[in-house]
């Protein structure tokens, strides 16, 4: 049986954040008096992750994720509740508990700027207590694994962004960690690499059964990688499970956008009985369930002249947000 | 505590240093000449101070040209260790990545206190001992085997007590981000290094012995070299320096829980 | 309608007033850090120095007490943000604005002068609790001519600073330079010692520089010991005009590789 390699119950943050009314007059009254509101961002969360599993934590922006990534890692101490990440408690920083995990955050770097990034390598193997030879042997094979070749013995500002991600990489999978933080690791990259990294970090998973924690507020990153999603919503967890099973729930509708020829059309349409979620000027927006899709739009095309026609997904923040109203 | 590792990490710091300051080979020569043009000026101002009266605080010109060469060294060892690693670690947390120190299995306070050197401080040094070597000619100072220990063991202290003073700067940038104020500050107040500390009245004598401790950093030392120093000053060094390194330690250790709580 | 250029520099000051506010304990600190000439002012006085300048101690603590009035609110450290904005790329946009990037820098510099008047002002009382006999107060004229003396005071020392930072241009580290530049400013300008205390060798030529001009000149007006002050003005005045037009062929140089090259 495979066990539980990170367990988390009851887990809160809040943070103390001080408040400032814009203005010169706000500023002034800052100046002396600094007024602080308390935010709770994480609330009461619960999950369990054994071990090689890939898990995605998606999200909007401000929901929570990096916070409890952090907390994950041992970067924040939570305000309550227990934690345990492979069998240690995070927070406390412990050695053998670092040298068996490893961040990587997305636009930010580890690698010393100037200097080629194999001597980045090097010295995060010496810190890591690896000897040369050792070291050697591991940048040869993460070098295959993720198709990087000569460009580490370039100083690192004169890789482009992929290389750069990608020595990135190495340097933080020098140590073999067994678990892996990766924070919007796809922020700022362009399709290729984004593709790449996911493919590797799914090599990498199958090679070294290591468990893979990421966030993302990109659905791709998560629907290549995870088959375990965790859904953030203003600190709740609103879904803990199956990614499909989330797909299913999440996209039963796509959104489609009509620009009528006239405001007697919109009047028209109304009586159609579809669901309607906005009208501005000539401009109208409904929700369609996929099975009805097609035969909705073409009774709708059949009936109007239309001007424009615009169809897609609904965004993700209103979707999980939904979620969490259908859950209360 | 792993020595070896830490060493060997120590030397991979240095080589990453080296490797960056030397890309930049104009501003070598520009800090060396700072220092340089400092030094002279420092010893014009004293020469105006000198140039009515034969002695300041019971220090004549040679004597005080000492002070002036011990705190040429010690500028230059701030130079080459502080200054460098506090510019370093404001650029962690403006860019967010002291995540990336805190997470490696290795002391924060060691990566952040040794990861830069700027090798023309170490010019600097050679510079200061340069001047040390004439003022001893100058005052007919023999070098006992005893004063040498003595005068290592004093800036030893010195060090560290520079050390904790700039460490602390560079832990309030946990909080503060910008620091070039407090270090204008406390250069200001260093800068009184340059002058024997009797020359100052009794209050600002106090000031500079407790809150800011100058008479440690520089005076003692060349008294010691001059053999003015009376063995429980240097005692009372030993404890400053020790209680200086011990406090920043906890103020590091203070700021990285206030970090871990409060960051988002 | 709203006179434009007035009303840019007025909201662009204002921004920069709040920017400068949220900084108290920076801003607080740097007027500590200009403490210098007070602990000089200890060493003179206290060891009887100033005896064989022919001057009282109580004109010498004026004129220390002068000199730090007037470094607080005449230093300059554009060079650094500028140095610091090249490095993050935020150049480029305040390039395209219809607004020279430096006055940008300027209303900065103004606005913290401001915010530190409080603080050097409670300096101040401080040294006179310290020093009641050398409690003065300057005549309206002589405060107003002061204040304009320090204004030129800065102004030379902007522009000396926005030339240096204009060579950012072409060099990473422009700042080293300014560093370099900051030892002759701190020893000859008066901060340290009064020039009357220099030796004749060095008076010789140091009027010829525009260093006195930047501490000692302005804060002799204000304690009430300087001669020929519509002089003194009017070569402060020619400093501008040199340093300002020194400035416009090197920025416009440097915009021009700029544009060409980049950074």
């Amino acid at each position: 049986m495979i066990k539980n390699i990170i367990e988390v119950r009851e887990i809160s943050k809040t943070f103390s954040l001080s408040t400032k009314t814009p203005g010169i007059k706000g500023t002034l009254k800052h100046f002396f008096k600094r007024e602080t509101i308390e935010k709770k961002v994480v609330k009461n969360i619960n999950f369990e992750i054994k071990e090689g599993e890939i898990v995605g934590f998606l999200g909007a922006n401000g929901a929570g994720k990096t916070t409890i990534l952090k907390i994950l890692c041992g970067l924040l101490y939570p305000s309550s509740g227990y934690i345990s990440v492979a069998g240690s408690r995070p927070f406390e920083r412990e050695s053998s508990f670092l040298e068996k995990i490893t961040l990587i955050m997305g636009q930010k770097q580890q690698l010393i700027w100037d200097i080629p990034a194999i001597d980045s390598f090097y010295l995060n193997a010496s810190i890591y207590d690896i000897e040369k030879k050792e070291a050697i042997k591991r940048i040869k094979k993460l070098s295959e694994m993720l198709e990087i070749g000569s460009e580490i013995y370039l100083p690192v500002r004169k890789l482009s962004l992929g290389q750069r991600m990608k020595a990135e990489l190495l340097a933080a999978l020098i140590h073999n960690p067994s678990i892996l933080f990766l924070d919007e690791p796809t922020l700022g990259l362009d399709i290729n690499a984004q593709a790449n990294l996911r493919k590797f970090l799914q090599d990498y998973n199958k090679q070294t059964g290591a468990t893979i924690l990421l966030t993302s507020h990109y659905m791709k990153d998560i629907t290549y990688l995870c088959k375990r999603v965790i859904c953030i919503h203003e600190g709740y967890i609103t879904y803990d499970g199956k990614l499909e099973k989330l797909l299913k729930k999440l996209s039963p509708n796509k959104e489609i956008s009509i620009i009528c020829k006239s405001k007697k059309d919109i009047e028209n349409f109304k009586k159609l009985n579809l669901e309607i979620k906005n009208i501005n000027d000539n401009q109208i927006t409904f929700t369609i369930n996929k099975i009805d899709f097609k035969k909705t739009l073409k009774e709708v095309l059949n009936k109007f002249d239309i001007e424009d026609l615009h169809i897609s997904e609904p965004p993700i923040d209103e979707v999980i947000g939904k979620i969490l109203i259908n859950k209360k | 505590m792993n020595i070896k590792k830490y060493l060997k990490v120590y030397a991979y710091f240095n080589y990453s240093s080296f490797s960056i300051e030397l890309e930049y080979k104009v501003n070598l020569f520009i800090d060396l000449l700072t220092s340089i043009l400092g030094l002279i000026g420092s010893v014009f101002l004293l020469s105006i101070f000198f140039s009515n009266t034969n002695e300041i605080g019971g220090w004549n010109f040679n004597q005080a040209l000492i002070i002036q060469g011990i705190y040429t060294i010690l500028n230059g060892v701030t130079n080459t260790w502080f200054n460098p690693n506090l510019k370093e670690i404001v650029k962690y947390i403006r860019e967010g990545t002291l995540d990336y120190v805190l997470l490696k299995p290795i002391d924060s306070q060691f990566w952040v206190s040794f990861k830069r050197i700027s090798p023309t401080g170490l010019i600097e040094i050679l510079l200061g001992f340069f001047v040390i070597g004439y003022c001893l000619y100058l005052n007919n100072i023999s070098f006992s085997v005893g004063s040498f220990t003595f005068l290592v063991i004093t800036l030893i202290c010195s060090i560290s007590i520079l050390y904790s003073l700039w460490f602390l700067i560079s832990t309030t940038t946990i909080w503060f981000v910008k620091t070039w104020n407090a270090t204008e500050v406390l250069r200001s107040f260093l800068y009184m290094g340059r002058f024997p500390m009797d020359s100052f009245s009794f209050s600002l004598r106090i000031f500079f012995s407790t809150v800011i401790p100058i008479t440690f950093i520089t005076t003692i030392p060349s008294e010691v070299l001059l053999g003015l120093s009376p063995a429980w000053k240097i005692i009372l060094e030993i404890l400053v320096s020790m209680t200086f390194i011990i406090f920043s330690r906890r103020f590091w250790k203070f700021a990285l829980r206030f970090y871990t709580s409060a960051s988002s | 309608m709203k006179n434009s250029t007035l009303y840019k520099l007025n909201t662009l000051f204002k921004t920069q007033y709040a920017n400068m506010l949220e900084y108290r304990a920076e801003i607080a600190l740097w007027a500590i850090s200009g403490v210098i000439p007070f602990f000089m002012l200890n060493i003179w006085t206290n060891n009887g120095l100033n005896e064989s300048i022919n001057i009282s101690s109580v004109m010498l603590s004026r004129y220390f007490l002068s000199a730090f009035f007037v470094r607080q609110f005449s230093v300059v450290w554009v060079v650094f943000t500028f140095e610091e904005d090249a490095l993050l790329g935020r150049v480029s946009p305040y390039l395209i604005q219809p607004l020279h990037p430096f006055i940008r820098y300027f209303a900065q510099h103004i606005a913290e002068q401001i915010t530190r008047f409080p603080f050097a002002l409670f300096i101040a009382t401080f040294f006179f609790i310290l020093n009641p006999q050398s409690l003065w107060m300057p005549s309206i004229l002589t405060i107003a001519i002061s204040i304009i003396s320090t204004f030129f005071s800065f102004l030379i020392q902007f522009l000396m600073q926005s030339i240096i930072a204009s060579f950012c241009f072409w060099t990473e580290k422009s700042s080293s330079v300014e560093k370099l530049l900051f030892i002759p400013t701190l020893f000859l300008s008066g901060l340290l010692a009064p020039v009357a205390s220099f030796p004749n060798y060095v008076k010789s030529w140091i009027y010829l520089t525009p260093f006195p001009y930047l501490i000692d000149f302005p804060a002799s007006i204000l304690s009430g010991n300087q001669t020929s002050v519509v002089g003194g003005l009017l070569i402060q005045l020619l400093w501008i005009i040199l340093f300002f037009s020194i400035f416009k062929k090197v920025w416009k140089s440097g915009t021009r590789k700029f544009t060409a090259m980049g950074l």
